[in-house]
């Protein structure tokens, strides 16, 4: 008997491990082999040659541009987005009317194609006609040339990024928010407690699960940081290289020179870091955790 | 009342978000001399509905709506029935390794899917797939997240429901699709649409595997026909609106299923 369960049950899978296999977990461990080995894929022959694509990885000044690039990203984009997202969470929870409206519109970029709101993005930071300078000086605040002004290419990816993503984190926060029973507020209300102290006593600490999700959830995301850089700048990442993310680096090496091995190097990189920080906090969140 | 500001907030919130799109409908409308004016009106003298007509003949965007179409449902459909056959046996069969192989699967989830480009490019090299309708929904058929949100609902269903299926001697493939999808149609259309979503939107993967236009999705189309036009605001923002229009109204239309399965994907 359980042995026909334990058949069925595997039948029923069948598809889901066999494509996971292939395309997930088999990659994985692929990725770390040819990252041993010089390979430009055009010829049969691969050469093994050790830790050495490591070693000119973080040799190349291009390769430590794109790591502190993703990382500079990564730390602005995620506090950014969350606190954004959190403050619209908090807004949509509060008594009002046409809280539907308000949550369907700010959803609205997370479900259209970054290929299509890049574009629209790029024509707004036109440096000529676009209608951010236009609004901007309303302000007094000069015209820039956004999309060739090295110091503003971190500002307009987050931008975009934050632009992109601050609804879903509103309504993953706002579902949190709603889990948070009410007798809480009623004791501290009994006490005394003002708006600042509910939040900061209440609302925050039974909200840390739902914050270390949408953490790890963002701080991955952000790690993959490729396509704003690309729909915003074309091919070339960023005016002077400041655009290069570890991504878009893994890609030139890939798919322009085709450096198989060396880009899995790459690749494998970017994976441990992004392993890492996941596994940091992931025991931080249990560490911290609080039972609402 | 002090909501006033709670208000004001959220209008700010919605401009900022919702900005870009009007402003691209209005560039959309607009004649070639009015798009690149330094004083922008939201409104144009006359709309230039020949804007749409134009971008939609400098490029074959009839196919690669077609295209995207046809992935996105094939990687949905299939997504589904795996998916569902998949979280069934998590919630419903008592089978050895069970505990550790969803554990793998929820583990997966976590890897960032970009960082396998390489190795994946190379195993659809090696199978021929390059260039393929094939190479591109292959890949895609299963997503854990559809198995781990169907695998929540089937989990709450009453065992009542499987138990007199059992009795009367169903094969567990036939309690799934004859009886337990029929009622777990709520959670089908969400991760349906998610799936579908997800797929309609993906970039990378067609950019690496569609080597010619004949395989081009929308997405990857588009930011083709952006760099080919270079500076044709009105006919980049015409094709930019008909490339979000349909994925803004199926989003519309399943809003809640869609915002459902996304909150709920926060609830662990």
């Amino acid at each position: 008997m359980r042995l026909r369960r334990t058949m069925t049950a595997y039948l029923m899978l069948l598809p889901t491990l066999v494509l996971i296999g292939a395309f997930t977990v088999y990659p994985i461990f692929k990725s770390f082999i040819i990252s041993f080995y010089d390979w430009d894929m055009l010829n049969p022959v691969r050469t093994f040659v050790g830790f050495s694509n490591y070693v000119h990885i973080f040799e190349d000044p291009l390769f430590r541009t794109a790591l502190f690039n993703t990382l500079l990203y990564v730390v602005l984009f995620v506090p950014i987005v969350l606190v954004v997202g959190l403050g619209a969470a908090l807004l949509l929870n509060a008594k009002i009317r046409f809280r539907p409206f308000f949550r369907t519109a700010m959803f609205l970029p997370y479900v259209t194609s970054l290929s299509a709101t890049g574009i629209i993005w790029s024509w707004i930071f036109n440096n000529q006609f676009g209608i951010l300078n236009y609004l901007l000086h309303f302000f007094g605040i000069q015209p820039q040339d956004w999309l060739n002004n090295t110091h503003l290419t971190m500002f307009n990816l987050v931008l975009l990024s934050v632009w992109q993503n601050v609804g879903y984190v509103a309504v993953v926060f706002l579902a949190g928010l709603q889990g948070i029973s009410r007798q809480y507020y009623e004791a501290a209300q009994v006490d005394g407690a003002s708006g600042w102290h509910r939040l900061r006593n209440i609302t925050i600490p039974l909200l840390s699960p739902t914050t270390y999700f949408l953490l790890l959830l963002t701080t991955i995301e952000g790690f993959k940081v490729f396509l704003q850089v690309y729909v915003l700048y074309g091919e070339t990442p960023g005016p002077n290289n400041t655009g290069l993310t570890l991504l878009y680096y893994m890609f030139n090496e890939g798919f322009n020179d085709y450096r198989m091995g060396y880009a899995s190097a790459a690749a494998y990189v970017l994976f441990l870091i992004t392993f890492i920080f996941t596994l940091v906090q992931m025991l931080l969140s249990r560490r911290v955790h609080y039972d609402g | 009342m002090r909501k006033w500001w709670i208000y004001l907030l959220l209008i700010l919130l919605v401009l900022f978000v919702i900005g870009p799109f009007i402003w691209m409908l209005s560039s959309s409308v607009k004649p070639e001399g009015e798009v690149l004016s330094q004083v922008p009106h939201l409104f144009p003298s006359h709309f230039e509905w020949g804007n749409y007509v134009a971008a939609w003949k400098s490029a074959p965007f009839g196919h690669y709506f077609l295209n995207s179409f046809l992935i996105s449902a094939a990687e949905t459909l299939f997504d589904l029935t795996f998916g569902a056959m998949a979280a069934f046996a998590f919630a419903r069969i008592e089978f050895v390794g069970r505990r550790v192989i969803f554990v793998i699967l929820l583990a997966t989830m976590m890897v960032p899917g970009e960082v396998l480009l390489i190795p994946n490019y190379i195993t659809l090299t090696n199978l021929n797939w390059i260039n393929t309708y094939q190479g591109l929904i292959v890949p895609w058929m299963v997503s854990v997240f559809t198995i781990f949100l169907m695998r929540q609902f089937f989990l709450s269903m009453p065992q009542d429901l499987f138990d007199a299926a059992e009795v009367d001697g169903c094969h567990p493939m036939r309690t799934l699709f004859g009886i337990v999808m029929p009622l777990a149609k709520p959670i089908w259309i969400t991760a349906g649409l998610i799936k579908f979503v997800g797929s309609w939107n993906a970039f990378l993967w067609v950019m690496i595997v569609a080597n010619s236009p004949n395989l081009y999705t929308l997405p990857v189309g588009l930011v083709n026909f952006s760099s080919n036009v270079g500076t044709v605001y009105n006919q980049l923002m015409a094709a930019a609106t008909f490339s979000v229009v349909p994925l803004i109204v199926l989003f519309l239309v399943g809003q809640r299923y869609f915002i459902e399965g996304v909150a709920r994907s926060g609830i662990r």
